[in-house]
């Protein structure tokens, strides 16, 4: 009787654990393949002093990051990588959760179409963003000026993107424009998570749609909020490369320069790809930095419908 | 069973479905390898087909090319009919010969995993993004031919290096890797229609170039645009000739810059030629819109006639074909820095050939050389390309544009200094880019730029 209770028993086991390692074991291997081994190997040239090109590879330890202490560009470029961070989390938030708001508490009759539309960015190839705002931006040709120069008497010829005090600013919408869709649904969807039976018995209660957001929305949507603030933070530290590249490759005099572009710049621009693998690495470090501290200073009692 | 089954109908398909993802990551790597073309492949199976005795009466005393020959080649703004003329040639001569195009706008990303492996292609054409032949020696990847290119005819029986424009150039110490394909210069382009229209003058030295600028500007026209995206535009269209004719015509202060001599970036003639384009900058020349903007922005903007004169490469008139107006004609004039009777200096461009280090098929890759670099090829290269290739030959009956035509006669004429060919390293280049544009942002002072160029090269040396 035990001997038979036993048998099957082992077998479910076998089959239960072969059933999970079927589903871990592809993720696994693509996820060593595709992010550990480059992780590794990024750490590994960094220590070299290699072109990208020659069959061969010089061991020099400490140099490159030696290289990155001296590097002038450098701390241009990290600061100009948190001004992103900065505004792109305050203004993509900002409008995300208005929109959010908006759509769901207001009860408009278009929602759906007004998802659509704010969620329009999104599935536009960034690079068609980037060559859409340059257009926008050119200063004899562009729609920016041409608006601008409605209301004034002389026709307006700022240059947007070429001018060393503007530039910066001029990458933030862009970026802001093409980052709201993505973070308005999640917080759509955890808005319609909350019962709304919390809402009429608050509005029954006297709390007007300010009182609600604050007292009744925000804390209970807040995991999406942290998540999505984090989420911000990451992508803006290793992917602010993309509208860089498309649209001032860190002119004029590298004063739209950000670490991403500049490691693209050294790695195959200017044949040093283990320095490049280096300032890889110092992104690597300040993600994981920023994210630890975002933790701790994002964290807030749970709270439980 | 039939759960049995299903499950591992159901495993199976998964697995597909993650190999597929993987294919489709592979997939964008790939080499493309252009077949040749279906004239080629007629003629090289009949000859093959044929008795071995005639395929060697066709060859005569030609020395024999047989076996596997790659080539590498960029494909951009001149296109590819000239390569697969030349391939289809160059097989019908050779029959044995087995030729594989590895050829692409892309393909300089495509190779360089086989090139970092040491199993490179055996020719190799340098041009296009990701593609830079000073850094290809650097790495060790070229083959040396410097004794070869010495004693080498081309197929005429004339000796190679005879007929060039550009020699080889000289990577210290005489040693030669590559061989100068294109060849072309940087100069100032002007709408000769508009010139006309409006009486102004071409310039012809630095006085009258500015005396021009003036009565541009006074007609609301802005006189000079350039791509401030692109600063080594304006580097080689006019501060680079400005260097030559301030070092009293001597192009040697070029070759000192790329050698990274000290002081070849802070001298008299290089503050001087900075103090020029100050003096541009302060009287308001330079188009506001030129920060920032692309190439293609700045030539649009040239061609709508918003600005006047822009710095620029002789493919400019080929590369703009599809939107040039109606009347627009491209006029070309190598250099405006000179003084009032100076010499012309043209700063010439080259995009090269070049023998891989590791080729397996050396002989057949000096053979194709010796087969291009002749006054006929050049002549089909412009009338396929529209732009010049690196042999001196009579074009005035060719289907070359006007622009080419004109700029081969500033080659010949002896009034006009031809620059050796240099090119920067990409550091020193890139510092010369953003400090360029720093300069004419008003952000750093000339004795800053030329701080910074001395500081680049010292770490380059």
């Amino acid at each position: 009787m035990i001997k038979l209770n036993n048998k099957p028993k082992a077998g479910y086991a076998a089959r239960r654990r072969l059933f999970i390692a079927g589903f871990l074991l592809p993720t696994f291997i693509l996820f060593s393949i595709f992010t550990i081994y480059p992780l590794l190997r990024g750490l590994y040239l960094s220590f070299f002093d290699w072109s990208g090109g020659s069959e061969t590879m010089n061991f020099i330890g400490f140099g490159n990051y030696k290289d990155l202490l001296d590097d002038e560009v450098i701390p241009g470029a990290i600061k100009n990588d948190y001004f992103l961070v900065f505004w792109k989390v305050i203004l993509i938030m900002l409008f995300a959760t208005f929109f959010a708001v908006s759509l769901t508490r207001l009860k408009l009759k278009e929602y759906g179409l007004y998802r659509v539309i704010f969620f329009f960015p999104n599935i536009i190839s960034v690079s068609v963003i980037g060559v859409l705002w340059s257009f926008i931006y050119n200063p004899h040709l562009g729609f920016l000026n041409s608006f601008l120069s409605l209301f004034t008497q002389k026709s307006v010829d700022t240059n947007w993107l070429g001018d060393s005090h503007l530039a910066m600013w001029s990458l933030l919408p862009p970026s802001v424009w093409a980052g709201i869709g993505f973070y308005m649904l999640l917080i759509i969807a955890s808005i319609l998570g909350i019962p709304s039976s919390l809402y009429e018995a608050a509005s029954m209660d006297g709390a007007g749609q300010w009182k609600q957001f604050t007292k009744i929305t925000l804390p209970l949507i807040w995991e999406q909020f942290k998540t999505s603030i984090i989420h911000i933070v990451i992508t803006t530290l290793n992917g602010s490369f993309i509208i860089v590249k498309l649209m001032t490759d860190g002119g004029p005099d590298n004063h739209t320069q950000v670490l991403g572009y500049y490691l693209y710049q050294m790695g195959f621009k200017q044949f040093h790809l283990s320095y490049g693998a280096t300032i890889g690495v110092l992104i690597l470090i300040l993600s994981i930095i920023t994210t630890l501290i975002l933790q701790r200073l994002l964290r807030r009692d749970t709270i439980e419908m | 069973m039939n759960m049995k089954l299903r499950k591992k109908a159901t495993g199976g398909m998964a697995l597909l479905l993650v190999l597929m993802s993987l294919a489709g990551c592979g997939g964008g790597a790939k080499e493309t390898t252009t077949q040749p073309t279906p004239e080629t492949k007629s003629t090289a199976q009949t000859d093959t087909d044929k008795p071995k005795e005639e395929t060697k009466d066709t060859q005569g005393s030609d020395p024999k090319v047989t076996g596997d020959f790659e080539i590498q080649y960029f494909v951009g703004g001149y296109g590819d009919s000239w390569w697969k003329e030349m391939l289809g040639e160059f097989q019908k001569k050779y029959p044995d010969v087995k030729i594989k195009e590895s050829a692409g706008s892309q393909i300089n990303d495509q190779m360089k995993p086989r090139w970092i492996q040491g199993n490179p292609p055996d020719l190799v054409y340098i041009d296009g993004a990701g593609s830079n032949e000073t850094q290809m020696v650097k790495d060790d990847q070229l083959m040396d031919i410097s004794e070869w290119v010495k004693q080498a005819k081309n197929v005429d029986g004339e000796a190679l290096t005879a007929p060039l424009i550009a020699p080889p150039q000289d990577y210290g110490g005489g040693k030669n890797y590559t061989i100068p394909l294109v060849f072309g210069s940087w100069g100032t382009f002007y709408d000769e229609s508009l010139f006309k229209e409006k009486g102004w003058d071409v310039p012809k030295d630095w006085d009258s170039f500015l005396a021009v600028s003036e009565k541009i500007k006074a007609a609301g026209i802005n006189p000079y645009i350039h791509t401030g995206k692109y600063p080594y535009y304006i580097v080689g269209g006019l501060l680079n000739s400005g260097f030559v004719s301030e070092n009293g015509d001597n192009p040697q202060i070029l070759k000192d810059q790329e050698a990274n001599k000290e002081g070849s970036f802070k001298n008299d003639a290089v503050a001087k030629t900075l103090k020029k384009v100050v003096e541009m900058r302060d009287k308001g020349f330079f188009d506001n819109a030129s920060f920032g903007i692309t190439h293609t922005d700045s030539q649009m903007l040239f061609l709508q006639h918003k600005d006047a004169m822009i710095p620029n490469g002789l493919w400019v008139e080929n590369e703009m074909k599809k939107d040039v107006p109606q009347g627009f004609k491209f006029g070309f004039i190598p250099s405006v820095m000179q003084k009032p009777g100076g010499k012309v200096v043209a700063i010439p461009y080259t995009s090269n050939i070049a023998i891989a280090k590791k080729a397996k098929n050396p002989d057949a890759a000096k053979a194709f050389i010796e087969f291009i670099f002749t006054k006929k090829e050049a002549v089909r290269w412009a009338e396929l390309t529209g732009a010049l290739m690196n042999v001196k030959a009579d074009l005035d009956s060719s289907g070359a544009s006007d622009v080419v035509k004109t700029a081969m006669k500033y080659f010949n004429d002896p009034a006009t200094i031809v620059a050796p060919v240099f090119k920067l390293n990409a550091d020193l280049e890139q510092t010369e880019n953003d400090a360029t544009i720093a300069l004419l942002q008003k952000t750093i002072t000339p004795e800053e730029w030329m701080d910074r160029m001395e500081k680049a090269a010292a770490k380059s040396r």
